[in-house]
């Protein structure tokens, strides 16, 4: 690769052989010089130490008073909390991203689709169960929903096809659910608990396409669950049972620090909320 | 007290930061056995996942989780149940 | 990975220091390296991090680590730091703070993810984007103790203007016959660019890395896509697992 011209400012150190130096003399540099013209008491302060020359300013931002605990304020330093409209989509504390971040507890199961099976159970008994083709004849619905994250991401009108729960309970010939509370077991260990009332009515889903196209594996595919109204760790990746219970029970986060229902609107993140 | 679980993208080396803050010397060079397949490493070997929701970290040789860590407005949170110890 | 492999280092306390700053450079469009004065600092190895504490007026904090980009030679600590789109602290550090400022800042982290030249053998550096950082931390002490280590960096970056140190990389490489920089670009390549393109793979890694043969020593470091793929690749190629340093900068996007 060529180098960039290096532009040599008039009292720079020529004749220092050290990179450190040429590296500061970068064309951007004026930028920084300009900032130090404007301000009061200024000086550039050229400092020999051993065999290497830096350029050094001297401190002139008086730092304002430290908090009562002795901690330094960090000058200019303020959260980041984006005003985003439409505001009534945004649920608090979150903002829109455009991206699809990845977040796991675990490496991303390779998953073959022929080994893949769907199971429903009730204790210890099993209510149903399919394999890829049979899971894929089921009834199919598509959805837009936005999707946020307890991480303060939201991604809005994402688009998901899959299985309903009231679809799976008629394929199991349920005409209601027979326990209250569920939770969901996947590849790699990752468990979380979902009130039935918060899967059925189309509330949630087991989904295998992303915006038209199978899951990709490290967002969950082939198959995780989706309860887009609560927050997206609720919507376990590589969903393989989902056990119906009778009293709720806390799942990987839901022990361990976040809340055990996990409701956006309310802003329900952690334990304790 | 911190309220750094809210970046959307990890800036520098997070994860294990949440561990490392709730002790004193540096983790990373502290050992550790796995307890369900035995083997030995350093906690700065072990796979790190699930920042910035928390720490999962993972043996290198069975997968298995050693150690958690959750940092919440309410509470830090550690386990360590899958660590047989922690030497420095 | 067993202690032995890792630098002798002391078990010390980790306290939050001051660290003042003294001059801001700017490497990319996005990534500046802060030339830091920390008065209290005890030292450090290359390849370590530190943790860097910011409070605003309203007593809001928010902490984030940063690995150490200078080596132990330098009087000035030194962080390269990307501003990471929406990210709370790298927009800070990289747009609003200004040669004065300071913050708190605590280490050095990291006994595990270390390269000095007492350690033996060829060295096979590879980073994805901003993972350069630690590993040119590696690279400035091996030039200051003039280090004679066969030694390869391998850097994929996105674009020529994402190349973070590129004349100071170029200028490394043409003074010293044992060491070897390979870029690799993966979305934009300047017209004549006669290099490498695309993402690092098993083939170019079979290409150019040390072979297991000779037991390289090997520091992988960027996003945790790119360090899993990578390690990957590596231990299909034969690399002992044990031989492979990783240090993983937060999950992807997208």
């Amino acid at each position: 690769m060529n180098l960039v011209g290096l532009k040599k400012i008039a009292n720079g150190c020529a004749g220092s052989r050290h990179s450190r130096s040429r590296r500061v003399l970068r064309h951007h540099r004026e930028r920084f010089e300009l900032e130090a013209e404007s301000t009061a008491d200024n000086r550039r302060d050229y400092r020999s130490m051993g065999t290497q020359k830096i350029f050094a300013r001297r401190q002139v931002h008086k730092q304002k008073a430290d908090t009562m605990d002795g901690t330094t304020i960090s000058r200019g330093f303020r959260s980041r909390r984006q005003e985003q409209t439409p505001k009534n989509r945004l649920p608090p504390g979150q903002y829109v991203t455009t991206d699809f971040p990845v977040l796991s507890a675990g490496p991303t199961p390779q998953i073959k689709l022929g080994d893949w099976t769907f199971a429903l159970q009730l204790g210890g008994s099993l209510l149903g169960k399919w394999n890829w083709a049979e899971f894929e004849a089921l009834p199919q619905t598509t959805i837009k929903r936005d999707i946020h994250c307890v991480t303060k991401w939201s991604k809005l009108d994402t688009t998901w096809q899959g299985v309903t729960f009231d679809d799976l309970l008629k394929a199991v010939g349920l005409m209601e659910p027979p326990a209250p509370y569920i939770m969901a077991h996947c590849d790699g260990g990752y468990t979380t608990n979902v009130p039935v009332a918060d899967l059925i009515g189309g509330k949630g889903m087991i989904t295998t396409r992303y915006e038209g196209l199978p899951i990709p594996p490290a967002h969950g595919g082939p198959a995780r669950l989706l309860v887009p109204h609560l927050y997206f760790w609720k919507s376990a990746k590589w969903v393989r049972r989902v056990r119906f219970m009778e009293k709720d029970q806390p799942g990987f986060w839901e022990s361990f620090g976040y809340h055990n229902y996990g409701n956006p609107w309310k802003e329900q993140r952690y334990d304790g909320d | 007290m911190t309220d750094n679980v809210s970046d959307l993208v990890l800036e520098g080396n997070a994860a294990a930061a949440l561990v490392q803050e709730l002790f004193a010397c540096d983790i990373t060079i502290a050992q550790t056995q796995c307890d369900a397949c035995g083997s030995v490493e350093g906690v700065g070997s072990l796979r790190q996942y699930a920042a910035p929701m928390g720490a999962v970290l993972r043996c290198t040789s069975c997968d298995s989780v050693l150690m958690r860590a959750v940092h919440t407005p309410h509470a830090r949170w550690l386990e360590m149940k899958g660590a047989r110890y922690l030497r420095f | 990975m067993t202690a032995t492999e890792t630098a002798a280092q002391p078990v010390r306390r980790l306290e939050w220091q001051l660290a003042q700053v003294r001059e801001i450079v700017v490497e990319t469009y996005r990534v500046r390296s802060l030339m830091l004065h920390v008065p209290d600092w005890q030292g450090h190895l290359p390849g370590q991090h530190t943790d860097i504490r910011l409070t605003a007026a309203d007593g809001y904090q928010a902490q984030r680590s940063y690995s150490i980009a200078s080596p132990p030679e330098d009087e000035l600590l030194s962080l390269t730091v990307e501003r990471v789109d929406n990210g709370e602290v790298s927009s800070y550090l990289v747009e609003e703070l200004r040669a004065g400022d300071q913050f708190e800042l605590r280490g050095p982290i990291g006994g595990y993810f270390v390269w000095t030249v007492a350690m033996d053998g060829p060295l096979c550096l590879i980073a994805g984007g901003s993972g350069v950082v630690p590993l040119m931390a590696m690279l400035r002490h091996r030039e200051r103790r003039n280090g004679h280590a066969p030694t390869l960096l391998l850097y994929s970056s996105r674009s020529p203007e994402d190349v973070i140190y590129r004349a100071e990389l170029d200028a490394m490489a043409r003074r010293d016959p044992n060491l070897r920089v390979v870029n690799t670009l993966t979305r934009k390549q300047p017209d004549g660019w006669m290099g490498r393109r695309g993402r690092i793979d098993k083939a170019l890694l079979a290409e150019e890395c040390f072979p297991p043969e000779q037991g390289p020593k090997i520091f992988v470091c960027g996003s945790t896509p790119f360090v899993e793929d990578v390690s990957g690749f590596l231990v299909e190629l034969g690399y002992d697992p044990l031989t492979i340093k990783t240090e993983r900068f937060g999950p992807s996007g997208g």
